[in-house]
């Protein structure tokens, strides 16, 4: 079963799947935020976020891109924006998978470095992404509410 | 970015330029309209761009391993004839699917999928760029007697009904078929694209990842508005439902199958090292995405159509209404829901051509219930066509026997408007001499724009 797990780029025939994985996740079905999502990245850079495969199934999905100056961060940036990993099949490396296959992109778009931000209270992400030796960066987000 | 982009030499731009102004005059509202639609992307380029760091040897055939040709003399003499046809067959239905997509472009509903549609058709724009930039960026001289000037002269003079695959000679009838032809259509260009990685003419296969990466939004372009149209066809005054969807799919499905060619050939293409699969092989895997595609699409409609229905609840519900092709909680398989139809259905050419299948895969002994069946399945517009007037007739004949398969499968609807110079007055070539540069040849050098 581990086998046949397949990294591939993400398409839009995986609107379905993603959707399926985020209404998981979240209990909320939305498929039109995930449309939104998936057509922006697919025109952006088709070859950049990925899904796991899992027996012709989408488990697993990370979506994210090569950007520069945002923040004022000049050098291009590989950012990682939405991942999840459906709950039947945690643990079993494919977030890992996934991570492995969008850094690889990035590298080879020119990113030095990949960039993400974590909720405080997203202590499972935040736990992840310490495994796969993300560190604080010298940044502070803030916020003011209106 | 890994890819090196050019410009034509300016006889051909401005051939390109010249037939845009006459055949795609929406045009100048991409850049009108790109911040609104697309912030922050890359503007838009009309330049022909190559991949750089790709294999550099044969990756299948007789000649695996050898390295690849960077010029059409080094390749073995019938894959360059093929390859040759290979490249005007492409860049037909790149400047095809744009005059298709114009006439009915305007009369989309919703401003962001005409947006889409609108880069989709300056993205074809390029990819017929590219194949004239394969087209005149080489000497082609020991495969054809043809000049360069003369083969894009002969791209650019076809119009809707004199392209070379069928699918791009048929009118759209409504902004629908932007968006099917979109899902569908494109569907079947990323195949072939995807087989030419590893074509054995360097340049060719370097054209593909940058034209993949485009072809990706084109399917978005497609599938994501019909997602939407399923989800909007639950409501009891939609306007697109989902029968007018099913016509449209059924008008365009057989076309997009055609155009791998015959289901038995695609053998020789492989062994001269111009695609990785052959024709069967690449419909199969296409038939099995675009059963994937509707079932997307279904489950989209279900879940608005029962939304108190869990995730799993609906998904069950969807299977086993497809399983039975029955009806459940007033959910039907035949009313409600997209299907494919049978991979025989209304085909006109390759293995099933004129066989009189029906939707279903039922087979049809008397003619005339068969066209009747075929047209109850189509959409009306398209009905009235002479393109199923020229289907009809010939199915009769063949059926008949006063017409011979052979000359059936190579008979295509002679459309009013067929082919033709630039119609302005002033000129009556697409391809006009520029004067000689003091550093480049007749039509100067191409510009390098990048890296
Ligand atoms: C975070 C997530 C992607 C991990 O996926 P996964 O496939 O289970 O992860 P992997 O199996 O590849 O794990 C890789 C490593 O991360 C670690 N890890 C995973 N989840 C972790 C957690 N919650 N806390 C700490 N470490 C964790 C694993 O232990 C493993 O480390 P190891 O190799 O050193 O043992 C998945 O749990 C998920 O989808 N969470 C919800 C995401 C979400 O809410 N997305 C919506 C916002 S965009
Ligand atoms: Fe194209
Ligand atoms: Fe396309």
């Amino acid at each position: 079963m581990a086998d046949d797990v397949v990294i591939r780029p993400m398409t839009e025939l995986d609107l379905e799947g993603i959707t399926r994985i985020d209404e998981r996740i979240t209990r909320q079905y939305r498929p039109d935020v995930w449309e939104r999502r998936v057509g922006y990245y697919l025109r952006r850079d088709a070859d950049s976020s990925q899904v796991a495969d899992v027996g012709g199934k989408v488990a697993g999905f990370m979506m994210g891109e090569v950007r520069g100056g945002e923040f004022g961060l000049d050098e291009p940036t590989g950012w990682i924006e939405f991942f999840g990993v459906d709950p039947d099949v945690r643990g079993r490396d494919l977030g890992r998978k996934l991570i492995d296959a969008l850094l690889a992109h990035f590298r080879a778009q020119g990113a030095h470095i990949a960039r993400t931000m974590v909720a405080t209270r997203d202590e499972d992400i935040a736990g992840f992404l310490k495994a796969m030796q993300f560190t604080p960066a010298p940044l502070t987000a803030l916020e003011k509410r209106l | 970015m890994a890819d090196h982009q050019s410009q034509l030499p300016r006889q051909y731009h401005e051939a390109v330029m010249h037939w845009q102004r006459h055949n795609f005059p929406d045009y100048p509202k991409l850049p009108e309209q790109w911040d609104t639609y697309f912030p922050k992307d890359e503007a838009f380029c009309l330049c022909a761009r190559i991949q750089q760091n790709m294999p550099e040897h044969i990756e299948v055939g007789d000649r695996k391993g050898q390295p690849k040709a960077v010029a059409p003399r080094e390749l073995d003499p019938k894959a360059a004839e093929e390859l040759l046809a290979i490249i005007r067959a492409q860049a037909s239905t790149e400047f095809g699917s744009i005059q298709q997509h114009q006439a009915t472009l305007a009369r989309a509903s919703d401003p962001q999928d005409q947006a889409w549609v609108l880069r989709v058709m300056a993205e074809e724009l390029r990819h017929g760029y590219q194949m004239i930039h394969l087209l005149t960026s080489a000497d082609w001289s020991p495969v054809t007697d043809t000049k360069p000037q003369d083969m894009v002269e002969e791209i650019l003079s076809m119009k809707t009904g004199s392209h070379v695959l069928a699918a791009f000679n048929l009118e759209y009838d409504s902004f629908v078929d932007n968006i099917v032809f979109a899902a569908f259509i494109d569907r079947v260009g990323k195949y072939q694209l995807t087989m030419q990685k590893v074509n054995a003419y360097q340049p060719m296969a370097s054209s593909m990842p940058p034209m993949l990466r485009e072809e990706a939004f084109h399917l978005a372009a497609g599938v994501i508005p019909m997602r939407r149209w399923a989800e909007a066809a639950v409501k009891s005054d939609a306007l697109i439902t989902m029968p007018v969807l099913q016509k449209v799919v059924n008008k365009w499905f057989g076309r997009g199958l055609e155009m791998f060619g015959d289901e038995r050939g695609g053998k020789t293409n492989v062994r001269l090292g111009l695609k990785d699969k052959t024709n069967r092989v690449a419909q199969d895997e296409y038939i099995a995405e675009c059963d994937k595609m509707l079932d997307d699409i279904n489950q989209r409609y279900v879940r608005a159509r029962f939304p108190r229905l869990s995730r799993d609840e609906a998904d069950a519900l969807y299977a086993r209404v497809k399983a039975d092709r029955g009806a459940i909680d007033g959910l039907s398989w035949d009313d409600d829901l997209l299907k494919l139809p049978h991979a025989s259905f209304f085909r006109r050419r390759g293995e099933s051509a004129f066989q009189m299948i029906g939707f279903d895969g039922g087979t049809f002994t008397d003619v005339d219930a068969y066209i009747a069946h075929v047209r109850d399945h189509l959409p009306e517009a398209y009905v009235a066509s002479v393109d199923v007037k020229h289907w009809a007739e010939l199915q009769r004949g063949v059926a008949r026997g006063t017409v011979p398969l052979e000359k059936a499968l190579s008979s295509m609807p002679r459309l009013a408007r067929v082919g033709g110079a630039c119609p302005c007055a002033n000129s009556v070539r697409w391809v006009v001499d520029v004067e000689v540069s003091p550093n480049g040849g007749l039509g100067g050098q191409e510009t390098r724009l990048s890296p």
